[in-house]
């Protein structure tokens, strides 16, 4: 059972994503996370999926940023799209100034960009200082994202 | 085949639970990335910081989706059978729904256990 856990997202960032837009006096039952943690986890290979076949027919081996934006459009989640791909380009642009300042500073992570489609080690000091780049994407009190034609 | 370092340092850093900016743990992602197909040869770096904001959106919102079915039957705790409403109700969660309806654990649905299960209120 313990190996079942480790292929789906873990329980507690679940649940906490789903506590955090509920309103406080919400509760949740151990099952809806569980839930939701199958859905979550399937969302994702369900787009990865997507996304590995434009890869595929266009002889491509690394699924990318930009394929996943793609997916994300082609399943239907546009607004999610619309989204990452701000968050994608935003992340782009910080890697570039890091890079950029790599060649001034003496850093202690080397970071080599070799094209656009791949980024490189990332040392995890790196992505903790980036916090700059946590936006929020989704203004609460609207409605959906989901796209859903009647 | 993988390039040795191209993902080591981005997804190994001790991501026990702590994820920096990062809601969801970006090894967990690709693992489940690369569990997805066998076509599924390499993921760049930006692929599960992408999936991890990608993620959370999708929970919000199935979520929110879910707290509506709630509401509507009065009830102030979300569960499992909001979750498999919403996803009835929205036609891109189609990919969902035999997962929504196989789940294995029915607790709150005793009528889907094959043995004979307690039953629960």
């Amino acid at each position: 059972m313990e190996e079942e856990q480790d292929k789906l997202l873990p329980i507690a960032n679940v649940g906490r994503i789903m506590k955090q837009i509920l309103t406080p006096n919400a509760k949740i039952s151990k099952e809806a996370k569980q839930t939701m943690q199958e859905c979550a986890t399937e969302f994702i290979s369900f787009v990865t999926g997507e996304a590995s076949d434009k890869c595929q027919k266009e002889n491509r081996k690394t699924v990318n940023g930009d394929d996943i934006c793609w997916a994300l459009s082609s399943l239907g989640f546009d607004d999610y799209a619309e989204a990452i791909v701000r968050y994608l380009h935003k992340y782009r642009e910080v890697e570039r100034e890091r890079s950029a300042n790599q060649h001034k500073a003496s850093g202690p992570e080397q970071e080599n960009i070799e094209d656009s489609s791949h980024v490189s080690c990332q040392p995890q000091q790196q992505i903790e200082a980036r916090k700059g780049i946590e936006f929020r994407i989704l203004d609460k009190g609207n409605g959906s994202s989901f796209t859903n034609p009647s | 085949m993988r390039q040795a370092g191209t993902y080591s340092g981005l997804l190994s850093g001790g991501l026990s639970g702590r994820t920096g900016p990062h809601s969801l743990p970006l090894a967990r992602i690709k693992k489940i990335m690369k569990k997805s197909g066998d076509d599924v040869k390499m993921i760049s770096g930006e692929a599960p910081i992408l999936f991890s904001k990608a993620c959370e959106l999708f929970i919000e919102e199935l979520t929110q989706r879910s707290w509506m079915m709630t509401i509507q039957g009065k009830r102030r705790t979300l569960h499992k059978e909001d979750v498999a409403s919403a996803v009835m109700a929205t036609d891109i969660l189609d990919f969902l729904v035999n997962l929504v309806s196989n789940s294995s654990h029915s607790m709150d649905n005793p009528v889907e256990v094959e043995t004979i299960a307690t039953s629960k209120s």
